[in-house]
């Protein structure tokens, strides 16, 4: 506690006591230390979290109220309690010891570029054919042709792979280039870290002198307002400067939730590029390029299985593929389906469990649209029910293997016209409303997920 | 597997477990109930990894064998069926059939395996108490839990064994409830551990006033074994906070009331505290309290209760829900009432080890 802080606690205490009685006084505040105060921003450590909880809840306003009194407005209280804070001092020392010199591969996060990711070892298919290729056109001309680059699709379709082999094409060809892939949680987490010790200024400057900016994940922006405002400037910087920043999200950045305006729009304003599930041969491919890579030898029959079986996630297949293959080496023993099965039981399960129901559908449906289930089938429809339906048979006939006569049961006993009718309509209302094509793909995608 | 048993005591059964069953449907097996037939009985688990309940029922079992069955779903049809007596047979493939007299339903389950086995106790410390102590013990403290999930320490209740003595602690931070419970135990077997508000709400439904339950504490989980039916649950991390800073040392007043007088006073003056401010007041005047509540624009109320006092006139404010939650949990026909001035928490006390302290809220005027 310096003498600063011991003068405030001072000041505090003597605007505090007349607020609680003597006995709280010397209960709770008389083992209270005043050990930072900023403008906004007052910290306490205190003995240990009954006092914190116990303050919190009881004693906040008469705090609040001596804080006024004595610097003329609130301020945020924080607590520390004891061993907290001195987990605390040994972290103030730590950035010192952290030191980048000017050539890392990566700055700022611990995460570095895994060497498997590069462009040779990524599988095209139609499916990615466009990503890989604005990728491949990124690395080899940055900030020439798609600024930003964003990249979105579900989990491990390769978007962290496309990055990775972007940030290592750079780095390989110019070794000087500050390249510099994180995700968007390490930023976050080290912004409020920079707020925390004051140290935004060096944080500003290690982003903004970056060549090439990779951020993984950037959904986890969404709903982070100072987080955003901060990486909105450090965009705006690297863009004027012509350096490359390359995007990668779960979503599509005008999907994703509390994201502000101005950012959704910066992220579209580039190249965004899609990458979707594989289909069967890009899936066949796949395997067989890891299987030799790792030097694993199966038979045809093998790689046909794993393929038709596990659908909609690269990582999944890869991951299924390992374990195939240590078992046939392990064992030692002839792999049959019913073996194959069995081991991947617990995946192919889950890969079951994506297929959708049509009862799914009407749930999600009815959930999004804040009508009840029972609506999904009832004889009423007025349009706030019917059309609801509607895209709910429609969703049906996209996503399930049911013909349009089970479609119409599964709604209450409707013929297979009313479903057909009811699709047509769907599909011409999207062409014609954004915003309903926005809302049917978000619920297509919240049901596949 | 193969068995006949009463609706009744399947029902009974199915009751004392399918309460833990998951929400989550992360993992579907854990919305199943894992049925095992030995000779003589059936037993029901279920867990949602977190906590775990095994019961027994009776049955006459005609081949032994075991399988899962969605619980929600097995519970909604056994209530429905018609008849008092029940069979349910099951084939290779987990699909079990259900007979009771002009009924029959077939529904598919899941094979055993892939249930998740609750966890081993082995090397525990066990301590052996009566039921009714433990389940009067977490009635008296388990509606102070704080239902606040950035403060997960207090997201249960701290069972503490220390001196040949259980305490049982639970608080939200503006009021704590206590209670001390005699045991013996070896002086190995002191900890301090904080169970998990589920854990407690199924233990409290599974108590009874009769017989024995033995307590096994092992590394980060615990059990809770009733004679038939087994609850363990795993412990939550962390250190509970050092409760005994909130009692106050010394209280300058007291005063008796009647349990049941005291709460249908505070309840009917309560039904005018406003939403907002909340709080009902207590002025102590000679030989009399008078109870008040009032919100602006709607209307105020007023309860006079007699009692001996005869410390110094003053005013204090409560929420009336905190203060009737302990009346409601205890069954003593006499509480006392210590206050030390309007802005120091009150403590409710009993003729047995049990202590209450709730924090006074502020009078504006």
């Amino acid at each position: 506690m310096d003498e600063r802080c011991k003068a405030l606690w001072a000041k505090l205490s003597a605007a505090l006591k007349p607020q609680v009685s003597t006995d709280t006084f010397k209960r709770w505040f008389s083992a209270v230390e005043l050990i930072k105060a900023t403008e906004d921003e007052v910290t306490f450590r205190v003995p240990n979290n009954i006092y914190q909880f116990w303050i919190e809840s009881n004693h906040m306003a008469a705090l609040q109220s001596a804080i006024t009194i004595v610097c003329g407005a609130p301020r945020t209280v924080r607590f520390l309690t004891a061993s907290e804070s001195n987990g605390e001092e040994i972290g103030l020392t730590e950035p010192e010891k952290l030191e980048f010199p000017s050539n890392t591969r990566t700055v700022g996060s611990g995460v570095s570029l895994n060497p498997r990711n590069t462009f040779e070892s990524f599988v095209v298919g139609p499916n990615n054919q466009i990503a890989h290729a604005a990728s491949l056109a990124v690395a080899q001309a940055p900030a020439r042709t798609y600024n930003p680059l964003f990249i979105y699709g579900g989990v491990g379709l390769g978007k962290t792979h496309l990055m990775q082999a972007i940030g290592q094409y750079v780095w390989n060809k110019k070794k000087t280039s500050k390249v510099m892939y994180l995700s968007s949680e390490v930023f976050i987490n080290e912004f409020i870290d920079a707020i925390q010790h004051n140290t935004l200024v060096k944080f500003r400057k290690r982003y903004r002198q970056a060549d090439l900016l990779l951020i993984d994940d950037i959904q986890f922006l969404g709903g982070k307002e100072r987080s955003q405002e901060e990486f909105f400037h450090t965009f705006n910087t690297l863009f004027d400067g012509h350096k490359q920043i390359v995007l990668s999200s779960d979503r599509p950045a005008s999907e994703i939730a509390n994201l502000e305006h101005r950012l959704v729009s910066r992220f579209e304003w580039g190249l965004t590029a899609e990458l979707q599930p594989p289909d069967i041969e890009t899936r066949l491919a796949i395997l067989r390029k890891k299987a030799r890579a790792l030097q694993i030898k199966l038979s045809d029959e093998v790689y046909q299985f794993l393929a038709t079986r596990i659908r909609t996630n690269v990582r999944r297949l890869e991951g299924a593929l390992m374990r195939v293959a240590s078992f046939a080496s392990l064992s030692g023993k002839e792999l049959t389906q019913e073996t194959i099965e069995h081991l991947l039981k617990d995946i192919l399960l889950e890969e079951r469990r994506q297929t959708v129901t049509i009862e799914q559908i009407q749930r999600k449906v009815a959930e999004h649209f804040d009508v009840r289930l029972a609506d999904m089938t009832s004889k009423r429809r007025p349009a706030s029910i019917a059309f609801p339906r509607q895209v709910a048979m429609y969703l049906a006939r996209e996503l399930t293997k049911a013909s349009l006569n089970e479609i119409g049961d599964a709604f209450g006993g409707r013929d297979h016209g009313t479903v057909l009718h009811a699709c047509k309509l769907v599909k011409k209302r999207m062409k014609e409303q954004d915003n309903i094509r926005q809302t049917i793909s978000f619920i297509d995608s919240a049901l596949q997920r | 597997m193969k068995f006949t048993a009463t609706k009744e005591k399947l029902l009974e059964g199915l009751q004392q477990v399918q309460n833990v069953v998951s929400t989550r449907t992360t993992l579907p097996i854990l919305s199943n109930v894992l049925l095992q037939a030995q000779e003589g009985g059936v037993s029901l688990t279920t867990t949602d990894l977190d906590v775990g309940v095994r019961g027994k029922f009776e049955a006459n079992v005609e081949k032994v064998g075991a399988t899962t069955l969605p619980a929600r779903r097995l519970f909604t049809i056994i209530r429905e069926l018609p008849s008092s007596e029940v069979s349910i047979e099951v084939d290779g493939k987990n699909a079990a059939s259900i007979r009771s007299g002009q009924s029959f339903f077939k529904i598919l389950g899941l094979p055993e395996e892939e249930f998740p086995p609750l966890p081993k106790f082995e090397n525990a410390k066990v301590v052996t108490m009566r039921q009714k102590d433990l389940r009067e013990g977490l009635r008296k403290t388990s509606y102070a839990i704080s239902t606040d999930e950035t403060r997960y320490v207090l997201n249960g209740v701290l069972f503490s064994f220390k001196e040949n003595k259980l305490t049982l602690v639970a608080t939200d931070g503006r009021r704590l409830a206590m209670v001390d419970i005699e045991l013996e135990f070896p002086r190995s077997h002191e900890a301090d551990i904080i169970v998990p508000t589920k854990a407690v709400t199924e233990l409290q439904r599974l108590l009874t006033d009769d017989g024995d339950v033995k307590v096994s504490v092992g590394t980060g989980q615990i059990a809770f074994d009733l004679n038939n039916t087994l609850l363990v649950s795993k412990l939550i991390e962390g250190n509970y906070p050092n409760y005994k800073q909130v009692i106050p040392t010394e209280t300058k007043e007291r005063v008796t009331l009647e349990r049941e007088t005291f709460l249908n006073c505070l309840r009917r003056v309560s039904l005018l505290a406003s939403d907002k401010s909340n709080s009902i007041k207590l002025n102590f005047t000679k030989n009399n309290i008078d109870i008040t509540a009032n919100t602006p624009e709607v209307g105020e109320a007023k309860e006079t209760l007699p009692v001996a006092y005869k410390g110094r006139e003053f005013s204090i404010a409560f929420n009336p829900e905190f203060l009737m939650a302990p009346l409601r949990n205890l069954s003593e026909d006499e509480v006392f009432f210590d206050l030390i001035d309007e802005m120091s928490p009150g403590v409710l006390k009993i003729q047995t080890p049990f202590l209450y302290v709730l924090m006074p809220m502020r009078i504006s005027s």
